[in-house]
């Protein structure tokens, strides 16, 4: 009961600040309502037994990766974006896209016979650990995911040092350019 | 709802009695602004601010030893108008400095104040945690909350449209996200030996082994700079250098706005000295003797600490007399009025030396509670667990005390980084030495067997 109070209370500022991040027109506003979404979303992993999930999210997510995304914003030009219009008429196909897909998981999810043991969700840092890292030939294999991850992680940053460079070389071409 | 019908009132009074931690954080700032100025006077040579007085009728005036200044300003910037700067974006800009004072509230619920309670009650034996929250990913918890305070700075420097409060904003973001891996990793070694997250484990592993300053001595060093640097001051305050940026992220701020800032400032010192004196320094561990020594004689362990408690009182008479002696002799205008008000804390200081004195005794010859062992740990009456809790948080108070100083210390000893000698520093230096030296202890744990 206490639960579902607490549930209910994180996923309405959840869903709301996930919303605001679509809705709102100033970017920093939208990294703010995505920061908060987070720390909801992360008291949910809390909620059924995963804190170790819910620190990782609001570690990781709220304090770095969104600390990046919002000094990003303020490097570049932070302003409120008043030009692009919120509705267009691809929006006529992709809102009721959207809401179908959204009512199809829903029913989906309401009429799947799920049954909610929290045994299996909690997830402790030794239970996560245990189970990532098992190298048992018999065990679920989630640490080849992990490895898999890592060396994609590291050739998006390999390629993203790539592009950046070759930018970086052609703004100084155009700038010398324009200089002559 | 078993959870809830399981416990006893007196669980649910000690339980909800450890909320109180809460504000230690903020009980800590009216300590550390008084030595924030006095140890700053104390080491540039001058007296610091201590003129300001209460006037008691019939006595005199009390100045409490400089702590009248602090009540002066604190009033004053509560009482002084808020403001915004024209162009300012208003909501982030009245929201930002609530955010680290909000975090502040939050941040203590990990740290173990004392060790775990073990008492009988009635006909069972019950556990009481040290921490507010008695979970297995503790300290991780702090740093995600510490992570979350530097947004009020970086929101802060935004909102107030001023180039100076912006690029203190960036500033601290960079530094924010800079350190916080110097922290994380320096603090590995220490959970790596403990083998847990939770600081109430890490204590007791130090407490059973060695104090982590003894087995990780480089990763201390590590964790002192990047906590030091994590909390933006100086030598590491480039976020908000008067000779570069004016006051950084807070220059458009005033009164208790900025009061905000100040106070969740020297929070987060007293939270990082209290996470410091935890993974490093034995955390409530008394050093020398474990908590079953201490239960197992309980009269003994409390007459020691009346007794340090009375030595401490007359250390403080001893300056008092000192110092009165000195002044006694000046042609000092004031003079008069000063020996007026030592005389008050002259009485104050004998009556605590007898009381601690006569509690001491009594605690030696009279209390001496029987204690069993189950499961290998004792247990006892609840007085036994309520004493020994008593000193392990007096302890983890003067270890933490020692560290806010260190903070002081160096704040006013050494000069300002420069932003790109700070960034070299974390980046270059800290982060590579952490890096080696978890991996250096990973590999020796391995070998030795632990863990």
């Amino acid at each position: 009961m206490l639960a579902l109070v607490y549930f209910i209370i994180l996923a309405v500022i959840a869903v709301g600040a996930a919303l605001c991040v679509l809705l709102s027109r100033h970017p920093l506003y939208g990294a703010l309502s995505l920061v908060v979404s987070m720390v909801s979303l992360a008291g949910i992993y809390g909620l059924v037994g995963s804190p170790f999930l819910g620190v990782v999210q609001i570690m990781v997510y709220a304090g770095a990766i969104m600390m990046l995304v919002t000094f990003v914003i303020m490097v570049l030009n932070g302003a409120k974006d008043k030009r692009t219009p919120m509705f267009d008429g691809v929006s006529f196909f992709i809102i009721p896209a959207v809401l179908v897909l959204a009512a199809m998981v829903g029913f989906a999810l309401l009429r799947s016979t799920m049954t909610f043991d929290s045994a299996t969700v909690a997830g402790s840092v030794k239970v996560t650990s245990e189970t990532l890292f098992n190298m048992a030939s018999t065990g679920p294999g989630y640490f080849l995911l992990f490895e898999v991850i890592g060396v994609l992680l590291l050739s998006a940053m390999v390629a993203a040092i790539f592009l950046a460079k070759r930018h970086l070389g052609s703004v100084i071409s155009e700038n010398t350019e324009d200089k002559h | 709802m078993d959870i809830i019908e399981s416990k006893t009132w007196v669980e649910w009074l000690i339980t909800i009695g450890k909320f109180a931690f809460c504000f230690v954080p903020v009980l800590y700032i009216l300590l550390l602004i008084p030595m924030e100025r006095r140890g700053a006077g104390f080491m540039q040579d001058r007296q610091g601010p201590n003129r300001s007085y209460i006037k008691i009728p019939y006595f005199g005036k009390i100045r409490l030893l400089g702590y009248v200044q602090n009540m002066c300003d604190g009033t004053k910037l509560f009482f002084k108008e808020m403001f915004a700067p024209k162009g300012a974006n208003k909501f982030l800009y009245y929201v930002a400095p609530a955010i680290p004072f909000a975090i502040v509230f939050l941040s203590p619920c990990v740290i173990p104040w004392f060790g775990p309670m073990v008492f009988e009650w009635g006909d069972k034996s019950v556990r009481i945690a040290g921490s507010i929250v008695d979970s297995d990913v503790g300290v991780l918890l702090l740093f995600g909350l510490s992570s979350l305070s530097a947004y009020g700075a970086v929101l802060a420097g935004w909102a107030s449209k001023s180039k100076y409060s912006f690029l203190g904003a960036l500033r601290t973001s960079s530094m924010t996200i800079s350190y916080e891996v110097c922290l994380g990793l320096s603090m590995m070694g220490i959970l790596l030996l403990a083998g847990s997250f939770n600081l109430t484990d890490i204590v007791n592993w130090q407490e059973h082994h060695a104090w982590g300053i003894v087995v990780q001595p480089v990763a201390f060093f590590c964790f002192l700079i990047a906590s030091i640097a994590e909390t933006g001051r100086a030598p590491f305050d480039v976020a908000e250098g008067e000779p570069e940026l004016v006051a950084g992220y807070h220059t458009e701020y005033g009164a208790m706005q900025f009061g905000l800032f100040y106070m969740g400032e020297y929070s987060h010192i007293c939270i990082n000295s209290f996470l410091i004196a935890t993974l490093f320094l034995g955390g409530y561990s008394v050093p020398f003797v474990t908590t079953e020594t201490m239960q197992a004689h309980m009269g003994g362990s409390l007459a020691i600490l009346f007794g340090v408690l009375a030595f401490l009182a007359l250390a403080f008479l001893h300056l008092i007399y000192r110092y009165s002696a000195k002044l006694a002799k000046r042609a000092q205008s004031n003079k008069m009025e000063i020996l007026q008000e030592y005389k008050l804390y002259k009485l104050i200081a004998w009556v605590a030396v007898v009381v601690f004195v006569a509690l001491g005794v009594c605690a030696w010859l009279f209390y001496n509670p029987a204690n069993f062992v189950v499961n290998g740990f004792a247990v006892g009456s609840l007085a036994t667990a309520v004493g020994t809790a008593l000193i392990h948080l007096l302890v983890l108070v003067v270890k933490s005390v020692f560290f806010c100083w260190v903070w002081i210390w160096v704040r006013w000893t050494l000069p300002r980084f420069r932003y790109d000698h700070v960034m070299h520093l974390g980046w270059k230096i800290i982060l590579n030495i952490a890096l080696i030296n978890l991996v250096v202890t990973a590999v020796i744990a391995k070998l030795v067997g632990g863990n």
